[in-house]
């Protein structure tokens, strides 16, 4: 039976990280799915942080992953407010849109 | 009391210039009257207790500036040297901001004159009272930039605007040679305070700079600074020009305080001075030659403002061949008496031209000395004293000037002297012609004109015999403190002279045919003058019938002008031109070549980077963060 | 616990929420006495920042020092003339909101927090706390597409490179064990070699902190963003915000990872020098005056950053001598930027400006000193501000950066003097509108400060050395 050490879980949150970083910039579609990488980052980060909380048994990391919730809630709610006014105002979500303002 | 002489004329520009519209024009020109008396009484006390006393002091204000190693305070040096100027500029900044109260009483925007007048008047003792090179060259640049506002205050008048240009950018030109020195004094120094580096000469004789010895490189720079300023031979041009400002003006700034700036630089830089005898002697020569030169030119201007402004362009020459001989003492003693009578001639030619309604022309008047006696009288004791005429200020400096020339005992000593002899019988020459012309022989004014020709008012003349006492006395009250039997208490180590040539004491010795040689010339001169102007006034016509070319050659001021204008000006207007047509038309409506098309090409390529996806945006952060983590992990 | 030491915070916090109450519950307009209300807070909570003693609370989260104090003090009183220029500019453009105020409140309280930040969790709240908000503004003009787009374009980047620096900061917790500063300067400080892991999460954060301060490569969004938001918003962008970021990569770098700076450097200087010749030519081409700013800004960036890249103490003397400096002309030239509108319009290209050397004499006088400023001529302090980090660059020999900075600034002269040229020299194309009060007091303020510092730099300097010396130890 595989033991799962720390490597185990910093490959999986590099995964989700590089998963996340990547739709950012890799998506054309859709801005939703860009709020959803940024999710996939953050989310990649409190691996992160449990992981090496629970190794060094330093409770530090825990809390950190607690503000990190708080946050990402926070920045979820205000992404999507301004996607919303956005499509108010654009009719459309296209990320390819987003570029009326460049030069 | 030390502060206050150099501050009080700051506040009084202040209050006239931010508050001039509010209080209104009388209320601000008499604040900076009374403002300027303040600092007077200052500046007097000051050298009552610097020079007199003995006691020279430093006020530091506040630590200016520290970069790196530099490091500047805001000071005031008050040593003799300092002391007298802060007095004389004081005292006749006063008397000029008095007499401008009735001189521009009839202009729009007397406030504003009056704050410039007060602004110059700080900058000036900015200057002279500077601790280290940077604060005398804020000074500098200050003074600068308040006689280019003030040469060019009737902006309405195209000839006024051109002439501020031309002192402005003339003077940019010796301000350049300033800052070259002012670096290489830090680069051998390491220091701009005065005391610093007066304390390490000894250190530096034998430093040299490429290939030239540094003192030697310093003293000729910052002499070219200082011809800039002083209107000395080669940027000498913009001083007569500047006569198109009001006559104040000329009487403050280009004949008793700005114009001497140079001077004072040269022997407030004694100590390095001295150990440069190379440069004092190009000082010398090029001074000698001034003195020459102007003279000459003198003799045959038409315009009262010119031929006093050429008179100064001399006179200033005299204090720069002293200073060359190493007659730090006799410089400023010229400085201090050509100060009163200098400021008294062109006051009493202003109240002539005030007389005259507006005209400036000595062949336009003539036949008015019974209308105006005050100022006729006047004039008459500043050209006296400006001839060297016996026991009139002038005579105890300049006489001092040329026997030092002798005793210097050197070739540039002794051309010194035959240029300053000769121009002294100019002097003399040029100035009874004007003072002939001006006020006796025939009304050659219209008959209207004429019917005007009044006495200046009361606030105009009080000035003028104030300086007219100073103009008689300042000689022989003050010749034993400057340049006799008291001068080493008085200077008290302001002025450094090399032990080796003692002037001071060489002075003593100078033979006696010398004296009596300089009263001869200029009563000949006087004589000359009267003679010709007087009863034989058809002469000059004749001579200048007689010999046209060397006569042009003069009224047109040697072609100086015209020099300039062919060397520098048309070149370089082609140039802008050039540039105008070129660069600034195509950079800007359309694509350029050269360095200007790899800046737009750099910048259309940047900004093509830009392209608004945020995609791409998200992109160029991955690649940086890539580029940092290689540069990082392969960095350690 | 001390928590009386975090009283300037705590003051704003509470303030903040109260002044949000008192914005709903009345049924009338409350912009106004909402944004005196933020103005007054700013003004207690700088009182406390001034009588903050030094020392620690939270647990080691929170740090006050001669630093803190001097940056604070100027993002408050950035803060505070940004909001000032703002009243007028919303008002106009129908964007009164007493929303406004409060968001400005909340990103300076994030601002303050970061700059006291003593530990990786704070700095991150801060942030957080700081970017929010600012989203939010970027896109406050809700009904303008290029608002709403700059919102927009902001938030995603802002959300990508928070998430990279918190990436990097849990890469550091768990390879260096802590993510208290101090804790984390005695790791890095030892002799042993710092591992990967924290090299690489050093990086992660750098990347974070240099979005924040717009250094090339992570410049992009300060154009767009700058350009779509409203101009109000931008002048608190350029402003205080600035001095944050500028407070917040300081404070990191020459504090817990002082100790790596061989390794941090190279990246610096490279980002500098990227900055300085970026902003530098980018700019050139520019029509819009806010665009133009934008990459003013990145310009300056990089001579904020090649002070902090020398790493030694005159360096860093010369970024904190830097940003107040910066902060006076930037809020200055954005006090002209918020007054130039013309028919109740808005209007923001360099050509609009044209003829206000006749129409407005005054302001145009303020915008050529600002443009003179900036372009380092002296003695106008933007001059002062070059040198102070051009000649500790040169002693501790990073020839290369020196040299791009001295030509970088003499290429974006060239930016700087068109639009003074423009004011000058080019017709009129009709007057702006009569300036409102606010922007003439934040004018004549900043343009005395500009255009006089010279005369008295020292209190400046001193101030500077002692906050320096807090942060170096």
């Amino acid at each position: 039976m595989l033991d799962i050490g720390l490597a185990h879980y910093l490959v999986v949150s590099a995964i989700l990280f590089v998963l996340g970083v990547f739709g950012i910039f890799m998506n054309r579609k859709n801005v939703i799915v860009i709020l959803m990488s940024v999710e996939l980052i953050l989310l990649s980060v409190n691996l992160n942080l449990v992981a090496f909380s629970a190794q060094l048994g330093d409770l530090t990391g825990q809390v950190f992953a607690m503000f990190i919730l708080t946050v990402a809630a926070a920045e979820a709610a205000i992404g999507l407010a301004i996607v919303v006014i956005y499509f108010r105002n654009r009719g459309s979500i296209e990320v390819e849109d987003i570029s009326t303002l460049k030069g | 009391m030390f502060v206050g002489a150099v501050f009080f004329p700051l506040l009084g520009a202040c209050v006239s210039g931010f508050l001039g519209r509010w209080l209104g024009d009388r209320v601000a020109m008499w604040s900076t009257v009374f403002f300027m008396a303040l600092a007077a009484i200052c500046g007097l006390l000051a050298f009552w207790q610097v020079a007199l006393s003995g006691q020279p002091q430093t006020v530091v204000l506040f630590t200016w500036m520290q970069v790196g190693e530099l490091s500047f305070s805001w000071s005031l040096r008050y040593d003799t040297l300092a002391a007298v100027m802060v007095g004389m500029v004081t005292l006749i900044s006063t008397l000029i901001h008095l007499y401008s109260v009735g001189y521009m009483s009839h202009d729009a925007t007397p406030s504003r004159f009056f704050a410039y007048l007060s602004l110059f008047t700080f900058m000036m003792l900015m200057l002279v009272t500077a601790d280290n090179l940077v604060q005398l060259f804020f000074g500098w640049e200050g003074v600068g930039l308040a006689s280019y506002l003030l040469i060019g205050y009737w902006y309405e008048k195209d000839s006024a605007n051109a002439a501020a240009m031309k002192a402005f950018i003339v003077n940019r030109v010796g301000d350049l040679f300033f800052m070259l020195g002012m670096a290489l004094t830090f680069f051998t120094f390491g220091s701009l305070e005065f005391d610093a580096i007066f304390g390490a000469v000894q250190d530096h004789v034998n430093d040299v700079f490429l290939g030239i010895p540094s003192l030697e490189l310093i003293g000729v720079l910052l002499f070219l600074g200082a011809c800039g300023k002083s209107a000395q031979l080669g940027l000498h041009t913009w001083l007569p020009d500047a006569m198109e400002g009001p006559t104040p003006v000329s009487a403050l700034i280009h004949a008793a305080t700005m114009v001497t700036a140079g001077v004072f630089l040269i022997c407030r830089m004694s100590p390095v001075m001295e150990f440069a005898p190379v440069a004092l002697a190009i000082v010398t020569v090029v001074g000698a030659s001034t003195a020459l030169f102007a003279a000459t030119i003198g003799c045959v201007q038409n315009d009262i403002k010119r031929i006093i402004a050429y008179s100064t362009c001399s006179q200033l020459g005299y204090m720069f061949f002293a200073a060359g001989v190493g007659l730090y003492q006799a410089a400023m003693f010229h400085l201090f008496t050509h100060a009163f009578f200098k400021a008294l001639l062109f006051l009493g030619a202003g109240s002539v031209i005030h007389a005259m309604s507006d005209e400036q022309d000595i062949r336009k008047m003539g036949g008015i000395w019974k209308k105006i006696p005050v100022t006729y009288a006047v004039m008459w004791i500043g050209s006296l004293a400006l001839a060297g005429i016996p026991f009139f200020a002038g005579y105890y400096s300049k006489d001092a000037i040329l026997e030092g020339a002798v005793a210097a005992g050197t070739g540039v000593g002794m051309y010194a002297f035959v240029c300053g002899a000769v121009a002294a019988f100019l002097t003399a020459f040029y100035s009874w012609r004007l003072l002939i012309l001006t006020f006796h022989g025939k009304p050659r004014a219209d008959h209207h004109t004429m019917e005007h020709v009044h006495e200046s008012p009361l606030v105009m003349l009080v000035p003028l015999l104030l300086l007219s006492v100073g103009a008689i006395t300042t000689g022989f009250v003050f010749a034993p403190y400057f340049i006799g039997d008291a001068a080493t208490a008085f200077w008290n180590g302001a002025i450094y002279n090399l032990p080796a040539k003692d002037m001071m004491e060489a002075l003593h010795h100078a033979p006696h045919w010398v004296p009596t040689l300089a009263k001869t010339v200029a009563i000949s001169g006087i004589l000359l003058a009267i003679l010709i102007y007087g009863f034989l006034p058809h002469i000059p016509g004749r001579v200048a019938a007689a010999a046209p070319g060397p006569y042009r050659f003069l009224l047109n001021k040697w072609y100086f002008d015209e020099l300039y204008d062919r060397i520098f000006v048309q070149p370089a207007r082609r140039l802008a031109v050039q540039l105008w047509q070129v660069g600034d038309a195509r950079i800007i409506d359309g694509m350029p070549n050269g360095a200007a098309a790899l800046a737009a090409g750099a910048s259309r390529g940047t900004v093509r980077l830009q392209t608004g996806k945020v995609a791409s945006y998200a992109f160029a952060m991955i690649i940086g963060l890539v580029v940092f983590v290689t540069l990082f992990l392969t960095g350690r | 616990m001390n928590w009386t030491l975090a009283l300037p915070e705590l003051v704003l916090a509470l303030s903040g929420l109260a002044i949000l109450v008192a914005g709903v519950l009345p049924r009338r307009d409350m912009t106004f006495p909402c944004t005196m209300m933020v103005l007054g807070a700013f003004l207690l909570s700088g009182a406390f920042v001034l009588t903050q003693p030094d020392g620690m609370g939270f647990g080691g989260q929170y740090i006050s020092d001669a630093f803190a104090r001097f940056m604070k003090v100027l993002v408050l009183a950035g803060a505070a003339l940004a909001l000032l220029l703002a009243l007028d500019w919303n008002r106009a453009e129908g964007l009164s909101r007493f929303e406004y105020p409060v968001l400005v409140l909340f990103a300076t309280l994030g601002m303050m927090v970061m700059i006291s930040a003593n530990d990786l969790m704070s700095l991150y709240l801060g942030l957080e706390l700081l970017s929010l908000p600012l989203y939010v503004m970027a896109a406050f003009h809700r009904d303008n597409a290029r608002s709403s787009e700059a919102g927009l374009k902001y938030f995603v980047l802002g959300a990508l490179s928070s998430g990279l620096m918190l990436y990097g900061m849990s890469l550091v917790y768990g390879f260096a064990g802590t993510t208290n500063f101090a804790q984390l300067a005695q790791v890095l400080g030892g002799t042993a070699p710092i591992s990967a892991g924290v090299v690489v999460g050093i990086v992660f954060i750098i990347t974070g902190l240099c979005f924040k301060v717009a250094a090339v490569p992570f410049h992009m969004w300060t154009p767009d963003v700058y350009e779509g938001a409203p101009t109000s918003v931008v002048a608190y962008f350029a402003t205080a915000t600035k001095v944050g970021a500028i407070a917040a990569i300081v404070r990191v770098l020459a504090g817990p990872f002082g100790g790596a700076v061989d390794q941090w450097q190279q990246v610096i200087v490279l980002a500098s020098i990227a900055s300085m010749i970026l902003g530098a030519f980018a700019a050139i081409g520019q029509t819009n005056i806010k665009r133009l700013m934008a990459y003013s800004w990145i310009s300056h960036t990089g001579f904020v950053l090649m002070g902090l890249a020398v790493g030694t103490e005159a360096g860093l003397r010369g970024v904190l001598i830097y940003t107040p400096i910066y902060l006076m002309m930037s809020l200055g030239a954005f006090s002209v930027l918020v007054a130039m509108r013309r028919n109740g319009h808005a209007v923001e290209n360099i050509q609009d400006l044209a003829g206000l050397g006749r129409t407005d004499p005054a302001m145009a006088l303020g915008m050529a000193i600002f443009m003179f400023a900036m372009a380092g001529i002296p003695p106008l302090s933007g001059f002062f501000a070059k040198l102070y980090v051009l000649l500790p660059a040169v002693e501790a020999g990073f020839w290369l950066m020196a040299v791009v900075a001295v030509l970088s600034s003499v290429v974006s002269a060239y930016y700087y003097l068109r639009v003074v040229k423009v004011m000058y020299f080019d017709a009129s194309t009709g007057a702006l509108d009569a300036r409102p009060s606010g922007v003439s007091f934040v004018l004549a303020g900043t343009g005395l400060f500009t255009m006089f510092f010279f005369l008295m730099p020292a209190p400046l300097l001193a101030a500077a050395r002692q906050a320096v010396a807090a942060l170096i130890g």
